[in-house]
């Protein structure tokens, strides 16, 4: 039983490590997004530039995701 | 690797009286990249002036762009086209000026007919409200010691002027609608009066210049009022007739203009003296010998040279004058890779010494789109629709996403049958259980294992039983298996962009250049890699440290080089983007997670349809319609969500993962002096 409840914990920890930081990019997304198509409207040349701002918070979710892999996988 | 085309400098000498001949050869070689004089560059040369005819065209330019929007005439308006040889000659004829005196006459009609209307709609109104108080309208005038003042007001003045000796008359007065208040009083209380109208918020109506009772002037000026409005009619109508007369017209020579327009203003971008002209261009560098011959054919006393081919190397531009430093380029694609330009250009053209990633945005892009959607059920609309918008569309955004589609549909296809062995979210093969169905067991198609068993891949469980039917997007065997793929795929696609880097850098400056600016990078990249597999492989995998020590080690010693090799370059940077690394190499799980998200939907829907709604509703024809129809909407969503998220998903993964790590950009496209010729027909077209 006590194995069980340690599976759930991890599976729950996993979880949230995703999910919340997976909110946390995507409000800063949310953020930089809209700054971008304003910045492309003005100047489309801005593309370019405007596409790495905008996937820089990705990062997070990537940490995220590692630590979810080990959480699962190694715990 | 595809580099854009190889250019190669030319200049075209000639006396000036032979320039107009020039201009008409740059324009017929269609191949010449004009490179704009500056001031002062040569000694003894200035800016040309413009033809004389330049000026002429555009002014008459000016005149059909005006009639055409008087007119009505859009870039939309189906027009015929005229030829060069007789626009020409209309031109020539003042035929523009004759049209415009015929445009403007009715236009003029037109403008005073509506002006007519405007005023005459004030006086109704204006009537409207007086004929409430029935005063004749020449009462409201003429008198020598008073004054008159009639109005809207929103409350009775009456009680309010009872000091002051006047004659008031109003009209069923209310809050809410207001009414009509006339007001006659003496010349030396008019200012009295007013202060009092005013909080009543009197707004004063000027009286027309008409006599009689205000309705019959009323009537008098809505007959008017009709018989303008049907004078309008016909001269719209007339105006329609005029549209119908010359929109060939004015469509071709407004192309005919705005080419003359164009090829009298050359000059200004030439350098002349006094009786010379120097035009310096780029040419492709395969072409340049014909265009040598043929403007030297064409024009004479032209001498035309090839100053020089420029090659990759950044030592070459730095050597070159200003005006010659920035070379055009000119993607060099075939048919296919063509179509991918899109996404190159919107995020930047690329220079003449770097490799255009066009084609490997051709190779991966579809690739990856195939491999998140891996549905043949799926895969057959995005091939249809693909294929469909390309033999149709010509616009350059609905262009790019049918190439997607299609290509990406393809791969799908491939992926679906033979890897996934999937459609619409059931297996081809395997027997049903609780909630997934597979088409063997759901059709009863019992001969469909001896079609797929041998090609799809297959998997020994951990009880020793060998699962057939292809990766299991959802299958809890199947899952590592997926990510592993994915980042292999994703070290395959950096590695490469890394290499892409080096080859830039090597055109541009030499090997070693390059192996000190990007070669630490790779470095870098793989040492990271073997490390981080050799830590996956203790840490998920469980193997004792010593069994992955020489991975481990030698890539440490990669990493350690790498940023050693970096630092001068780049300072901190070399240390703080190797987690940057990482990041970029799982950022391709993605292609996994989306296939699974696709997967993990298709399942719930195919279970609501088939266990809920058919096998729930007793299995008659009326539940087997709405599982149907329901089936149906359901699939059409995840098939369209299917285009945003795995269309924007593997075009992400190359701009920010692959073309950020050795893409530049910031080139100038390559654009010959060239005539482009939709409403009028070439006199060549014809010969």
């Amino acid at each position: 039983m006590a194995e069980g409840e340690a599976l759930g914990l991890i599976a729950v920890g996993a979880g949230l490590a995703v999910g919340l930081t997976g909110l946390g990019a995507g409000i800063a997304e949310g953020n930089v997004g809209a700054a971008a198509v304003g910045a492309i409207t003005e100047d489309a040349s801005l593309f370019g530039k405007a596409m790495i701002f905008m996937v820089l918070p990705e990062t997070i979710v990537i940490f995220g995701l590692v630590i979810s892999i080990l959480a699962i996988f190694v715990m | 690797m595809s580099l854009p085309e190889s250019m190669s400098r030319i200049v075209i000498v000639g006396t000036k009286s032979h320039m107009d001949e020039a201009i008409e050869a740059l324009y017929s070689v269609g191949a010449v990249h004009l490179i704009d004089h500056t001031v002062d560059a040569d000694e003894g040369f200035t800016l040309g002036t413009s033809r004389p005819y330049a000026a002429k065209a555009s002014e008459r330019l000016l005149k059909v762009r005006a009639m055409e929007k008087d007119l009505g005439i859009t870039k939309k308006t189906p027009t015929a086209p005229i030829s060069e040889s007789e626009i020409k000659s209309k031109i020539s004829s003042n035929s523009v000026e004759l049209v415009e005196d015929e445009v403007i006459a009715v236009i003029d009609k037109k403008n005073d007919l509506n002006q007519r209307i405007t005023e005459l709609n004030a006086t109704k109104k204006s009537l409207e409200q007086l004929s409430k108080l029935d005063i004749d309208l020449d009462m409201y005038s003429g008198y020598r010691s008073i004054f008159s003042m009639v109005g809207t007001a929103t409350s009775d003045p009456t009680p309010l002027l009872a000091d002051i000796p006047c004659e008031v008359v109003c009209s069923g007065i209310s809050k809410k609608e207001g009414g009509v208040v006339a007001v006659f009083a003496k010349n030396e209380d008019k200012d009295k009066v007013q202060s009092v109208l005013s909080e009543c918020d009197f707004s004063e109506i000027s009286v027309p210049d008409e006599t009689g009772k205000p309705s019959a002037a009323l009537a008098k000026t809505e007959h008017d009022l009709v018989a303008t409005e049907a004078e309008l009619a016909k001269v719209e109508e007339e105006l329609n007739k005029l549209l119908d007369k010359h929109k060939d017209f004015l469509k071709a020579s407004e192309e005919e203009l705005s080419i003359e327009a164009q090829k009298g203003e050359i000059p200004v971008r030439i350098a002349a003296s006094d009786y010379s002209f120097v035009i310096d261009g780029w040419v492709p560098t395969k072409k340049a010998e014909a265009v040598k011959i043929d403007i030297e054919a064409k024009v004479e006393g032209t001498y035309v040279e090839i100053q020089e081919t420029r090659t990759r190397s950044m030592k070459e531009v730095e050597e070159a004058e200003d005006r010659f430093k920035e070379v055009p380029t000119k993607f060099n694609n075939g048919r296919i890779v063509k179509e991918f330009q899109y996404p190159t250009k919107l995020m930047s053209v690329p220079k003449y010494q770097e490799i255009d990633p066009s084609i490997l945005i051709a190779i991966f892009l579809p690739l990856f789109f195939g491999m998140m959607i891996g549905d043949v059920g799926y895969s057959i609309p995005f091939i249809i629709l693909g294929a469909y918008g390309l033999k149709v569309t010509h616009h350059k955004d609905w262009r790019a996403i049918a190439t997607v589609l299609f290509f990406g549909g393809i791969w799908a296809f491939i992926f679906g049958l033979f890897f996934y062995g999937e459609c619409l979210g059931m297996h081809f093969i395997g027997e049903n259980t609780a909630v997934e169905y597979t088409w063997e067991a759901l059709l009863g198609l019992h001969n469909l294992p001896d079609l797929f068993q041998g090609i799809l891949p297959s998997i020994v469980l951990d009880n020793g039983e060998i699962e057939y039917g292809g990766v299991h997007k959802l299958g809890a065997d199947w899952i590592g298996f997926q990510l592993k793929l994915s980042v292999y795929i994703g070290i395959c696609h950096l590695l490469l962009a890394y290499c892409c880097g080096v080859y830039n850098k090597t055109l541009q400056h030499g090997f070693s250049h390059a192996f000190k600016e990007k070669g630490g990078w790779v470095l870098s990249f793989i040492g990271m890699v073997l490390i981080c597999y050799s830590l996956a492989m203790i840490l998920i995998n469980g193997q004792a440290f010593d069994t992955v020590m020489i991975p481990l080690a030698i890539g440490a010693v990669l990493l350690v080089a790498g940023v050693i090799l970096n630092i001068p370059e780049d300072g901190m940077q070399a240390v703080l983007e190797l987690p940057g690394i990482v990041g970029g190499i799982l950022s391709y799980t993605r292609i996994a997670a989306i296939g699974m998200s696709k997967a993990g939907m298709a399942l719930a829907f195919n279970y609501i349809c088939i266990g809920m709604i058919y096998g729930g509703l007793g299995e008659g024809p009326i539940a087997l319609v709405i599982a149907f129809a329901l089936f149906a909407f359901l699939h059409l969503m995840i098939w369209t969500l299917g285009i945003l998220s795995a269309g924007l998903h593997s075009l992400r993964l190359q701009f920010v993962e692959l073309m950020v790590k050795f893409y530049e950009g910031g080139g100038v496209e390559y654009e010959p002096l060239k005539i482009k010729r939709v409403k009028t027909t070439s006199n060549k077209d014809k010969a």
